[in-house]
């Protein structure tokens, strides 16, 4: 099937803006129907998955400009890996918002709640349909924000507030890492389109390596996406992040937004995709797979089990897009959506069973499945999908991942790189392990202290009732690939999705179609092993388990112990720079700021190596050499004035004499503002002068040695500037237009004015108003402290 | 700082500066002044008077009145005063402003025109940019005002 239809702009435009739009309506509803915002906030998920629907089988680009000046346009791309990931924020979105209803019953903050988890997929919507680099990056940054809104749900707890600043400190930072990456990209292409790379991948790369930009862009991209995808060491955030009530942990962490960061590696495999690129991806995949799986096993709580299995889950899509091969696209493509079926659905399991039983540590749970027989069968379906048993979903996809490890290590000629294969087949060997074990929460003995387990509601019941179901007919679809019967429209639309992520003119070997393996292969021998290995260790599992906690107790090992000790390490360095920085005095601040300032525009001019102007006619008349000589007299005559009142007055000796210079200099209309303002300042002294005390104080040699520097450098600062600012002489100044347009136009024969009142007529209006701002103000703070309420 | 001498002075000098400042306003667009010089010169006008007379006088003695301030803390109803005044001020510019729309030109566009036939002072040039200025002038007086009074009382 080779779509061509072109997607219809409003129905794009709706599926992203359309879950904003009900976010900000979100108090007004809530207020209207209470707790039955959850069916509201479904019906608007449901309505962009028709939306999405409604564009499937189209193929192409909605732009609208944003901002014309710099190439930005606010732009959306609908193609296979879009619409997949459409498909499972709007889709999962109804499943979970729909769960919502019955899980949040009854919890605190639900307006915000539904309204976070609205804009959450709006933004994950926006993130899919992005067809701009700009736009892009946007979505991405606001997919983090709403997401931590979600995981700090709980805001008065202190491990929420540590998940959420957590999530969003790594994300958003590797977010920004990623907007370099673009800007690079931007400044070597001339493009912030991402469609225009799309379609000249080969084209985009040469310009990449002939700039020496290819392996910082791949590297920089390669943070965002590993950020958000929550790849080894950066997994961090995500078991922290199941502080979120479950239906979020469900949504964020197993359909949408870890699902950011591979769909971001999918969207730029055909125009990155190298050698570099199968090193950095597949190596760091699968780590992150085996790390995981074996963090996994050491888990105590389901949720962050679960955790850690999505970290695994997502470093095995990440490999497999890092494999160069088209096998590779299709194993990313693939277990995308098994991943997301599976694991949406023992989420919410988990939700379940913390909900009903009261608790979600591993050991005081087994034997459920007496109490609760259809989570039982859900939960079957989708774990042993998740451990890659034959014939459930995951180990398809997992198969197309042995078969692309297999390749790429045959290809580069075996060697080292028979590596691949084998992390893939540890890790899936450990990733069998805590599959099996989560299933068997549900067989052997109930514990003794678990009391009777309830149903859980309808609602609660119902999402991942479907979502299994949907797991359990991709498994049975396998098997009667085998059988020569496949589902047609299945097989298509992972095609087109695996079409997105290789180059246009690559091999699809016929489009896609899985079924279950009947002649041996190296991939059926490497699941083999894994089921076998994973069989027989089985029964070790709690002498894995500890042994994998006795292992990550030791801190220098665990990635969390280096951003505990950083981000603590930096808020004590803060806080001691805030002492010090700020401590109250305005002699410190002053201080501070005018060093800064100094030493900042000082080595400003030294790293552009400005040169000094030379001194071309420089002539000073006599009388200007007179009021400058008596304006050095005053200037020192202030330093040493013994009184405040001696000391305005020679201030004001030094003012009247720059306001002389400034006549001679034939500037009237300087000259009479700072005559008039030096005027005012002395008089205004004068007021305040007589509620000072007399003496300056007896200050220490050294303060005044350090004030002394500090004064000389300030002035040197500011000498350097009116040198190397005066020293410029730009071609067509404006100077002359002002001149010449000033009676014509202004009216006025005084130019200064006619800028002023004409030419920039509105900025005075803005200063005007801060004046008036400023004089608000000061009556504010003055009435506000006798009225005590700047506490 | 209340000698005979100071204060004879500033009784001779303040109408000056008043006129000297209200002279800046007006012929600000061809010659060195407007808006800004012209109200900072009348505030120190004013602050003269704060100074040699005190902060009581002005209200009390020139104007002849004695309001109860808004704000407790704010001993001088003056102070209103030149709130209001700043408040006017800025109404003026943003009017000033406005009205070129009306005929149909930018926001702050300007005109001028000439009076020409007028008795003994000849021909009399009139820039819209005047109302401008006046709003300036307002706002750089009340604000300016309103800091001195608040500082002062303090």
């Amino acid at each position: 099937m080779q779509p061509t239809t072109d997607p219809v702009a409003s129905a794009v435009l709706a599926v992203v803006f359309l879950p904003f739009v009900a976010a900000g309506l979100v108090p007004l509803v809530y207020r209207l129907v209470g707790e039955r915002t959850a069916y509201y906030a479904a019906a608007i998920a449901l309505a962009c998955f028709g939306l999405v629907a409604s564009q499937y089988g189209t193929h192409g680009t909605v732009s609208f400009p944003w901002i014309r000046s710099l190439g930005v346009s606010l732009s959306f791309y609908v193609d296979g890996l879009s619409l997949l990931v459409g498909f499972l924020a709007s889709g999962v979105g109804v499943l979970i918002l729909t769960y919502s209803g019955g899980y949040m019953h009854g919890e605190p903050s639900q307006p915000k709640y539904y309204a976070s988890l609205l804009a959450f997929m709006g933004s994950m919507l926006g993130v899919a349909f992005a067809g701009d680099l700009i736009a892009l990056f946007v979505f991405w940054e606001l997919t983090s924000l709403s997401s931590f809104m979600l995981i700090g749900h709980y805001q008065r707890q202190e491990s929420s507030q540590y998940a959420a600043r957590k999530s969003m400190l790594i994300t958003v930072a590797g977010g920004l890492f990623m907007l370099v990456g673009f800007l690079l990209l931007h400044a070597v292409t001339g493009e912030f389109s991402i469609v225009y790379m799309l379609e000249n991948p080969e084209l985009v790369q040469e310009e990449l390596r002939s700039a020496g930009l290819f392996l910082p862009v791949l590297g920089l991209i390669g943070v965002g996406a590993a950020a958000k995808s929550a790849q080894v060491p950066l997994h961090i955030w995500l078991p922290n992040a199941m502080e979120a009530p479950t239906p979020v942990s469900a949504f964020l962490h197993s359909a949408t937004m870890v699902k950011a960061g591979v769909y971001l590696l999918g969207r730029f495999r055909p125009v990155l995709v190298s050698d570099e690129w199968q090193l950095l991806f597949a190596v760091l995949g699968l780590t992150t797979m085996t790390v995981a799986a074996i963090l996994a096993v050491g888990a105590t709580d389901i949720k962050e089990l679960l955790a850690y299995s999505t970290a695994s889950h997502l470093g095995l899509i990440v490999a497999g897009f890092g494999f160069v091969s088209e096998l590779g696209g299709e194993t990313g493509a693939f277990h995308i959506i098994n991943h997301a079926t599976f694991k949406a659905a023992l989420f919410l399991v988990a939700g379940i069973i913390a909900h009903e039983a009261g608790t979600r540590k591993i050991e005081n749970l087994g034997g459920l499945k007496d109490d609760l027989p259809i989570t039982a069968g859900i939960t079957a379906v989708a774990a042993l999908g998740m451990a890659g048993v034959p014939p459930f979903n995951g180990f398809y996809s997992k198969e197309l991942l042995f078969e692309s490890a297999w390749e790429a290590a045959v290809h580069a000629g075996g060697g080292l790189a028979y590596i691949y294969p084998a992390v893939a087949v540890l890790g899936s060997v450990f990733t069998f392990l805590y599959s099996i074990r989560f299933l068997m929460l549900f067989f052997g003995e109930k514990p003794t202290g678990l009391h009777k387990v309830h149903s859980p509601p309808k609602a609660m019941l119902a999402p991942p009732l479907l979502l299994g179901v949907i797991a359990g007919l991709v498994s049975i679809g396998g098997v009667l690939g085998t059988f020569g019967i496949h589902f047609g429209p299945f097989d298509n639309f992972v095609t087109e999705v695996w079409a997105s992520t290789v180059a246009p003119d690559a091999d699809l070997h016929g489009g896609f179609s899985y079924y279950f393996p009947d002649h041996l292969t190296p991939a059926v021998a490497m699941s083999a092993v894994t089921l076998v290995l994973g069989a027989v260790a089985y029964p070790f599992y709690g002498t894995l388990h500890r042994g994998v906690n006795r292992v990550t107790d030791v801190n220098v090992l665990r990635a969390n112990w280096y951003y505990n000790s950083a981000v603590f390490g930096l808020n004590g360095l803060s806080d001691r720079t805030s002492r010090v920085v700020q401590n109250g005095l305005l002699r410190t601040y002053a201080t501070w700021a005018l060093a800064s300032v100094a030493g900042l525009a000082l080595a400003g001019y030294a790293a552009t190596n400005v040169a000094l102007p030379e001194f071309t006619n420089f002539a000073v008349t006599i009388p200007i050499a007179l009021v400058l000589g008596v304006a050095i007299v005053g200037a020192v005559a202030v330093s040493i004035a013994p009184s405040h009142i001696s000391g305005v007055l020679t201030l004001s000796i030094l003012g009247f004499m720059v306001a002389v210079f400034y006549v001679l200099a034939d500037a009237p209309d300087l000259a009479l503002t700072q005559l008039v303002v030096e005027t005012l300042l002395l008089v205004i002294f004068l007021l305040v002068l007589d509620k000072l005390p007399a003496f300056y104080g007896n200050t220490d040699r050294g303060k005044m040695v350090r004030d002394g520097v500090l004064s000389a450098v300030v002035g040197a600062t500011v000498f350097v500037t009116v040198l190397v600012s005066t020293a410029a002489t730009p071609e067509d100044g404006i100077a002359q237009f002002f001149l010449e347009e000033a009676v014509p136009q202004g009216g006025g024969g005084n130019v200064v004015n006619v800028i002023l009142v004409d030419f920039r007529a509105f900025d005075t209006m803005g200063e005007i108003a801060v004046v008036a701002m400023a004089a608000l103000s000061v009556l504010t703070l003055v009435a506000m402290r006798e009225r005590g309420e700047t506490q | 700082m209340s000698t005979v001498i100071a204060r004879t002075v500033t009784r001779t000098v303040v109408p000056i500066i008043l006129v000297t400042a209200i002279a800046l306003l007006l012929q600000g667009h061809n010659l060195p002044g407007g808006g800004f010089i012209g109200g900072v010169l009348t505030v120190t006008a004013f602050a003269l008077i704060y100074v040699i007379y005190g902060l009581d006088y002005l209200e009390e003695e020139l104007l002849h009145r004695n309001r109860d301030p808004l704000l407790e803390s704010i001993r001088h109803g003056i102070v209103e005063n030149y709130q209001v005044a700043f408040g006017v001020g800025l109404a003026v510019a943003v009017v000033a402003g406005l009205v070129p729309i009306l005929f149909d030109y930018n926001f702050l566009y300007q005109s001028h025109w000439y009076i020409k036939p007028l008795p003994i002072y000849g021909k009399l040039h009139v820039a819209s940019a005047l109302a401008f200025d006046l709003g300036v002038y307002f706002v750089v007086v009340g604000a300016l005002l309103t800091i001195l009074g608040v500082v002062g009382t303090e």
